[in-house]
């Protein structure tokens, strides 16, 4: 802890911690070397231009990155109780229950509301019985309950964009998880939709640990505790600064992410 | 400005002929398609109707098939078709999984297998019928069977499974497989619940075609199930198909002609009803389950 001289970095534990990640395609080093953590029950925004690896980065931390032919991914990846996530062999389904993700694109199943809870449900062992419940808990959570509540048998991918990525956010939280991943969750969405769903990212603070990757730095300003910013340097995308927001988007010391950063000062 | 609007007149005036010309052509062409096809039902009925009788659908082969009906034969085309759908389906639907779910796309495996269905598509069916014949007849002791016709047609319609179940599965949203890896889904699940229901559309159409093509198929069937017009007891026996019975009745037999047109029309309809009914069952059971209307 010599490092550390700015107290708000240690206010909280780290849920998730990752060391020297460096994230492959073939010969192409999508991010080398980051080193980060995340601290428990706060907002993580990642940030930096198109291409320098944020995507990949977010994409290693619960192994969806296996599915990739090419892809290598080298370093630590620790959970809070010592789980190792990057181990050949961990249990990467059972990790991926604990470390949920929400796409850019939303992505219900293309069937029922109801079975787009009841397939990951299931899986995980829930008792038929149970998933009304746990169904009709987590889609009041983001809102959508009294919009669905009468169309639970009806297709979700008829749903309008912004319900379709609530949908999946409710999805992604029925499954308890302990952090959770966003994918620039609202680039998709108009602005009315997209300021709902920020509003019930911003929601799970306290709760959950979150990470999100946003091209939106007024976003990143309104909910996120703390800032990673990512930048493409040597041929690589690299973490090139990192820290409680109010500091980092304020008087960041690299001189690159102060001029990216620079942007929102306009 | 007066150019400007001189060519532009011009070019207009000449893609309005290019438009008028291709849309007759088009047109024509599709006049003619529906035509022919109406021609072709037009022609069975005029001469085929007139024997039709519900005793021509139950009773057996009369004289060479100048009397009687066609129920044994009717059997016989049914239980070789379920002979041939019940290892076809699977496999089919099987390979084509293995094919987009668990190896490379462009990897030298995936090339050589799909290089193979594509190869036996190309097969012509009379030499199904012979690999049919030494393979399922005399090899493996099966004999002139309705069980070594349905397996003859089963490899005959596996490459039109293979490819039409394929292309479903690609053209599904690339982004339902990390939806479902995301939470946490084995690969078994991601199918059988996710990739294969949303695919079913598609494995429909393909089961269609090869219906269609296992019932009407002829030369596949004369050196496998055989000639006999007796009522079936069993897959182990030999069965005449429907569409061997009208290549006979044609070709063999004197005064067979109106006799192969009734034949001809209860083939399609059994093949329409076959297919309506493929069609309507898995659209009630898709929406009931996997894809609810909006
Ligand atoms: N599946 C992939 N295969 C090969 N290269 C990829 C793949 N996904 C991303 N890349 C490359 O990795 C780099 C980082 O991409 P990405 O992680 O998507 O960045 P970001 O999310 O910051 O825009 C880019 O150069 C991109 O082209
Ligand atoms: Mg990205």
């Amino acid at each position: 802890m010599n490092s550390v001289n700015d107290s708000t970095e240690t206010e909280s534990i780290a849920r998730l911690s990752v060391t020297s990640l460096t994230v492959r395609y073939g010969d192409l080093v999508a991010v080398r070397d980051v080193t980060l953590a995340f601290p428990d029950g706060r907002i993580t925004a990642l940030v930096g231009p198109s291409g320098c690896g944020k995507s990949s980065f977010l994409h290693s931390l619960n192994r969806l990155t296996d599915l990739i032919p090419g892809c290598r991914v080298t370093g630590g990846i620790r959970l809070f109780d010592g789980t190792d996530i990057a181990h050949p062999r961990a249990d990467v389904l059972a990790l991926r229950r604990r470390i949920g993700i929400v796409f850019q694109r939303p992505n219900p199943f293309p069937q029922s509301i109801r079975r787009n809870f009841e397939i990951p449900l299931r899986e995980h062992g829930w008792h038929r019985r149970d998933i009304p419940d746990k169904m009709e808990t987590v889609l009041r959570q983001v809102g959508l309950w009294k919009e669905v509540s009468d169309r639970l048998h009806k297709s979700a991918v008829a749903l309008s964009g912004g319900q379709q990525q609530r949908l999946c956010l409710a999805r992604a939280l029925a499954l308890d998880p302990e952090v959770i991943l966003f994918d620039e969750p609202c680039s998709a969405l108009d602005p009315i939709a997209s300021g709902v769903v920020e509003d019930l990212i911003h929601s799970l603070r306290d709760r959950l640990t979150v990470a999100i990757v946003t091209h939106n730095l007024a976003q990143a300003r309104r909910i996120a505790d703390h800032v990673a910013v990512f930048w493409h340097r040597d041929g690589a995308g690299q973490l090139i600064e990192s820290g409680p927001a109010g500091r980092v988007l304020a008087a960041p010391s690299d001189p690159d992410a102060m001029s990216y950063l620079g942007g929102m000062r306009g | 400005m007066s150019f400007s609007a001189d060519s532009s007149t011009r070019t207009a005036t000449r893609s309005g002929w290019a438009d008028r010309a291709f849309g007759f052509a088009g047109g024509a062409a599709a006049f003619l398609t529906a035509g022919l096809f109406g021609w072709i039902v037009w022609d069975l009925i005029r001469l085929g109707w007139p024997h039709l009788s519900w005793s021509f659908f139950t009773g057996e082969v009369e004289d060479a098939g100048r009397q009687g009906g066609v129920g044994p034969l009717l059997i016989s085309s049914v239980l070789i078709l379920v002979c041939c759908l019940v290892p076809a389906v699977p496999l089919g639907v099987g390979c084509a999984l293995w094919l987009s779910e668990c190896v490379r796309r462009g990897s030298l495996t995936a090339r050589l297998v799909t290089g193979g269905v594509d190869l036996l598509a190309s097969v012509p069916s009379i030499v199904f019928g012979l690999f049919g014949m030494v393979f399922f007849c005399q090899k493996l002791g099966m004999g002139f069977s309705i069980l070594s016709g349905g397996l003859t047609l089963a490899g005959m319609i596996l490459p039109i499974l293979v490819r039409t179940t394929l292309t479903a599965l690609e053209s599904l949203p690339a982004d339902l497989r990390p939806a479902a890896a995301a939470l946490g889904l084995t690969r078994t699940t991601s199918i059988v619940r996710i990739l294969l229901p949303a695919a079913m559309p598609g494995i429909v159409v393909g089961v269609t075609l090869g219906i269609g093509r296992a019932l009407s198929e002829t030369a596949a069937l004369l050196f496998t199930s055989g000639y006999s017009v007796r009522w079936p007891e069993s897959i182990h026996d030999s069965g005449r198909a429907l569409s061997v019975h009208i290549y006979d009745l044609a070709l063999n037999v004197a005064n067979g002609g109106p006799m192969a047109s009734s034949t001809a029309l209860v083939l399609l309809a059994l093949i329409l009803i076959i297919n309506a009914a493929a069609v309507m069952l898995s659209e009630r059971w898709m929406r009931r389950r996997y894809h609810p209307e909006a």
